[in-house]
């Protein structure tokens, strides 16, 4: 773009204030400076900062789309997937039809205990309303693993770690079941083992104390 | 524990208020401070938009959860003074100089800051200009007139509006209110 400065700074601003893109050029610091000015300048009207709601809305779906696939594949699924979990009711009949090609543990076979940490602290993790019946929400806190459950209305939470080597346990949205991906060990949504292929049956899911305040999931956690 | 009727709220799943879980949070909270972070040094909403994407879809496609707010902030306000940098240096062939880090880290608006916040920060400005610069700059930029209407208003040349406008934006930036790009 030719023309002497006043110019060139003319046809900027005049762009600007009309709310279009400037055109480029090659600018000196002198110039540069009085464009930055005239920037600063246009936010003398209240609001005229804002973002339009379409452009908020259109890159919260750029992001989702590029950002969630990947984690739902990495197994520690999100709430998006779990939407489609079923409930306690369709984890029951389940346990029916892989009975006759895998071990089902007795589901009271062995008493959780509940995992306090002793340096815990409550954390609100998500409203009430996130959680519908049947949903499982996985909650990474750095320290311990959690998954956060509404079994049929009844909301509370478990350890996200496998009572038999540690692995990091993934809810199965098909299923409504929360299963193992080291030894296909599975557990329902009230952390009892409903199905294990190992000599022994590991324990049930421990507990992890949670309530609900003011419309918030709160966890004991570190 | 049973779930029980409870109020609706909004909802979030930032932990203990000071820990992002999730990308999705950090956008929520995020969006409308960076827009506003970069809008106020480009003045115009395509470049504002283009830039905002650009520093949000960097910052969230590296990010890796839990991640502490302050720590998530600062990532978005460096990653977004690097988006501005390569901004003014590719489309404005802006020399190191203009872009120079000591000089950048000086600078004020590079932080989150309400639109009032803003707006009264440039009103400041046009009360420290002497008479005439003030007056250029009101008419284009609270009362939206053309630099035709402004010559006439001022009953001078459009030529002469134009040199008046510039060294009136000049003056602005050499207040000290207002950051250099």
């Amino acid at each position: 773009m030719r023309g002497r400065p006043q110019e060139r700074v003319a046809a900027y601003v005049d762009r600007m204030l009309s709310r279009r893109r400037p055109q480029r050029f090659k600018a000196t610091a002198e110039e540069l400076e009085a464009i930055a000015a005239a920037a600063a300048l246009a936010t003398a009207r209240p609001g005229a900062d804002l973002p339009h709601p379409g452009f908020v809305e259109q890159l919260g779906r750029r992001l989702r789309a590029e950002l969630d696939p990947p984690r739902t594949g990495a197994g520690w699924l999100s709430r998006r997937t779990l939407l489609q979990a079923a409930g306690a009711s369709a984890a029951a009949a389940v346990v029916g039809a892989v009975a006759d090609h895998a071990i089902v543990a007795e589901l009271s076979a062995r008493e959780s205990t509940a995992l306090v940490p002793t340096q815990g602290s409550w954390r609100p993790v998500a409203a009430v309303e996130q959680l519908p019946a049947g949903e499982v929400m996985p909650v990474d806190t750095g320290s311990m693993k959690v998954l956060v459950v509404n079994e049929g209305g009844r909301i509370h939470a478990l350890s996200g770690a496998c009572t038999h080597l540690g692995c990091t346990l993934q809810p199965e949205a098909q299923t409504g079941r929360i299963t193992c991906p080291c030894h296909r060990t599975a557990f329902s949504l009230g952390g009892q083992v409903v199905e294990h292929r190992l000599a022994q049956s590991p324990g049930a899911l421990p507990a992890v104390e949670s309530r609900i305040r003011e419309g918030q999931i709160e966890v004991f956690v570190v | 524990m049973d779930a029980g009727s409870s109020a609706a709220r909004p909802s979030f799943t930032v932990v203990e208020g000071d820990i992002y879980t999730d990308w999705e949070s950090v956008y929520r909270d995020n969006v409308v401070g960076i827009y506003q972070l970069v809008f106020r040094r480009v003045g115009n909403p395509p470049d504002a938009e283009d830039l905002a994407a650009e520093v949000l879809m960097h910052t969230l496609r590296t990010l890796r959860f839990p991640a502490p707010v302050h720590e998530v902030r600062s990532y978005l306000v460096k990653t977004a003074r690097t988006v501005l940098a390569d901004h003014w240096r590719k489309h404005y062939g802006a020399p190191p100089t203009v872009l120079d880090a000591d000089r950048a880290a000086r600078e004020p608006g590079l932080e989150y800051a309400p639109s009032e916040a803003a707006s009264e920060r440039a009103l400041r400005i046009l009360e420290l200009l002497p008479d005439r610069f003030r007056r250029v700059l009101e008419l284009r930029f609270l009362r939206g007139y053309s630099v035709r209407e402004v010559a006439a208003e001022m009953n001078i040349t459009a030529g002469n509006a134009k040199v008046l406008q510039h060294r009136a934006l000049r003056r602005a930036a050499e207040l000290g209110e207002v950051p250099p790009a």
